[in-house]
């Protein structure tokens, strides 16, 4: 496991697609933060509830204000990270030596965690930069102890987004093909995205809108004290959802034949 | 060349309802290059792959290097190194980084990366990309990657498709010299008899999923080697004239056929003698049969000449 790891860090430091990822993701708040700059100063008003992040403070939400960004940007890098590897056929290059496939999957995934953490953190960490820069660092509403409530925050939509990513590996070895997976990945995004809101309609499926981790990042107000009690359910399904998916997906790929 | 680095037993995939290798069996020793033939779509390449434990297979056995458990055959993987279909390389990594992704891999040191890429004459690549690479050069490099590990047994899919013929005769000249020189057992693939001759000591001859035969150099040249072919009315009575001329190579094919395998530049001189010694000659000449002829013979492609 730790030979593959160190494969992939010479891989990964190489690669154009991480800094493309990154450099997409770190320059996302402080154009936000310019933007809605110019808006106020336009007359615009700054309510927390309809932009998320309106101060320093509330730029601890960036993950979730930028949900739907991060989740497309992070899976055209998976499929990527994934797929190149069936389609070059350098996967045959690790494999044939020997290594379990529990370990290769484990080790994709944890590049992609890592890559998705280092991102977010960036993500964030500007955004508050940008934020205290553009608007003061401020407070929010009904938060007393802001450190606290800004570890929990920060943690549980980290722990959301990689749920996805947990997704979206196991969909790139799943299609074993950059294209398909990115398509997939894509069409799973958007649908889980939709599908909440679509079974909230009914009442047959209603309860199973809160087993999506992506219902919680796109539709939950971060910045309510009640949805801060919300956190634990949240942690609880993002883990769920690690589990299954990997499971899934390295039993899958373990039965699967590599060409 | 005692030890068996690999034995396949009844080794058999399916896909869906095609049986895309039938009940395989081979056996490679230590110190052979065994040229694994057929045509395009035969099964070679997927036989390889169920070797590297890249597919799984449906029924028979795979020993390597002694060892037949599933923990004991990823061991066995360590101490190999392959070459598939097309060189699987990171097209925008440099040779170095290649050869230092795959040493990460394998878990072992970087320190023969500059001997290696000095082996394969890829030495002066410096920070050109693999994507900019020849054909030739990405199937050195690919085999150079499977080398880091130092590996025993090598498997090389095909390793000249595509190369022009300086590039054959290198390919050929690499893989010789990791025989001789590091001691290496070689299983390679080809769908032409006449390039693998160059190179294997004993060939497997793999047709719709079965092998169909097996021989050694040795048999090979018999099988295809130039002969001077006689046909009589009495074969007994011309061994007899043969004998007298001192001719011991040949082989009595059936009552009316001999193939005599020296004297080739005497057909006149033995012609006279036979018809000296009161033999019926109907029929007397050189013959010999290509590679590629018999190739087809066995496969069923054509019939006998």
């Amino acid at each position: 496991m730790l030979n593959l790891l160190a494969a992939e860090r010479i891989k990964l430091f190489r690669s154009k697609k991480l800094y493309i990822v990154l450099g997409i993701l770190f320059f996302l708040p402080i154009m936000q933060a310019v933007s809605f700059h110019f808006e106020v100063l336009n007359g615009k008003e700054p309510v927390q509830i309809i932009e998320t992040v309106i101060n320093g403070a509330t730029a601890i939400l960036m993950i979730k204000k930028n949900g739907l960004t991060i989740l497309l940007v992070l899976s055209a890098f998976i499929s990527f990270l994934i797929g190149e590897e069936f389609h070059n056929g350098t996967i045959r290059n690790a494999l044939s030596l020997g290594r379990s496939r529990t370990h290769y999957y484990l080790s994709k995934l944890a590049v992609a965690a890592s890559v998705s953490i280092v991102s977010v953190i960036g993500l964030t960490l500007i955004g508050m930069i940008s934020y205290s820069i553009a608007f003061g660092f401020g407070g929010i509403a009904e938060i007393t102890n802001y450190t606290s409530y800004a570890i929990k925050t920060f943690g549980t939509l980290t722990l959301l987004l990689l749920s996805s990513v947990s997704i979206y590996v196991m969909i790139s070895f799943l299609t074993k093909n950059s294209s398909f997976s990115l398509i997939w990945s894509f069409l799973y995004t958007i649908a889980t995205g939709f599908l909440p809101s679509l079974f909230q309609q009914t009442e047959h499926f209603k309860h199973m809108t809160n087993w999506f981790s992506q219902t919680f990042l796109f539709y939950w107000d971060f910045a309510q004290p009640a949805t801060v009690a919300q956190y634990p359910e949240m942690i609880l399904v993002s883990l769920i959802t690690i589990v299954l998916s990997s499971a899934v997906g390295i039993l899958l790929f373990s039965r699967s034949d590599v060409k | 060349m005692s030890e068996t680095i690999l034995k396949a037993t009844n080794v058999s995939k399916i896909y869906g309802k095609h049986k895309v290798l039938d009940k395989v069996s081979i056996e490679i020793k230590r110190g052979m290059i065994y040229g694994l033939i057929g045509e395009n779509g035969a099964g070679k390449s997927t036989f390889m792959r169920t070797i590297m434990g890249l597919i799984t297979i449906d029924e028979g056995n795979i020993e390597l290097l002694g060892e037949t458990s599933m923990k004991g055959l990823q061991q066995a993987r360590r101490k190999m190194g392959q070459s598939i279909e097309t060189p699987a390389l990171y097209p925008e990594l440099t040779a170095r980084q290649n050869l230092r992704v795959q040493a990460a891999n394998g878990g072992v040191s970087e320190r023969n990366i500059e001997e290696l890429l000095h082996l394969m004459n890829l030495s002066h690549t410096n920070d050109k990309k693999a994507k900019n690479f020849s054909l030739g050069m990405r199937q050195r490099l690919a085999i150079a990657s499977t080398l880091i590990t130092n590996p025993e047994f090598l498997i090389l899919d095909e390793p000249t498709n595509g190369l022009d013929p300086s590039g054959i005769v290198e390919m050929r000249e690499i893989i010789q010299r990791l025989v001789t020189e590091r001691g290496m057992t070689v299983l390679l693939s080809s769908h032409l008899l006449d390039e693998l001759s160059q190179i294997a000591t004993h060939y497997g001859i793999l047709h719709d999923g079965k092998i169909i035969n097996e021989l050694s150099k040795e048999e090979l040249a018999r099988e295809t080697r130039q002969f001077i072919e006689l046909e009589t009315n009495d074969a007994q009575k011309a061994v007899v004239i043969l004998d007298q001329l001192g001719i011991k190579d040949y082989e009595v094919i059936n009552g009316t056929e001999i193939n005599i395998y020296e004297k080739l530049d005497d057909v006149a001189a033995i012609n006279r003698a036979l018809v000296a010694g009161d033999v019926d000659v109907s029929r007397i000449g050189t013959s010999r049969q290509k590679l590629e002829d018999y190739f087809l013979q066995v496969t069923g492609g054509i019939p006998h000449a």
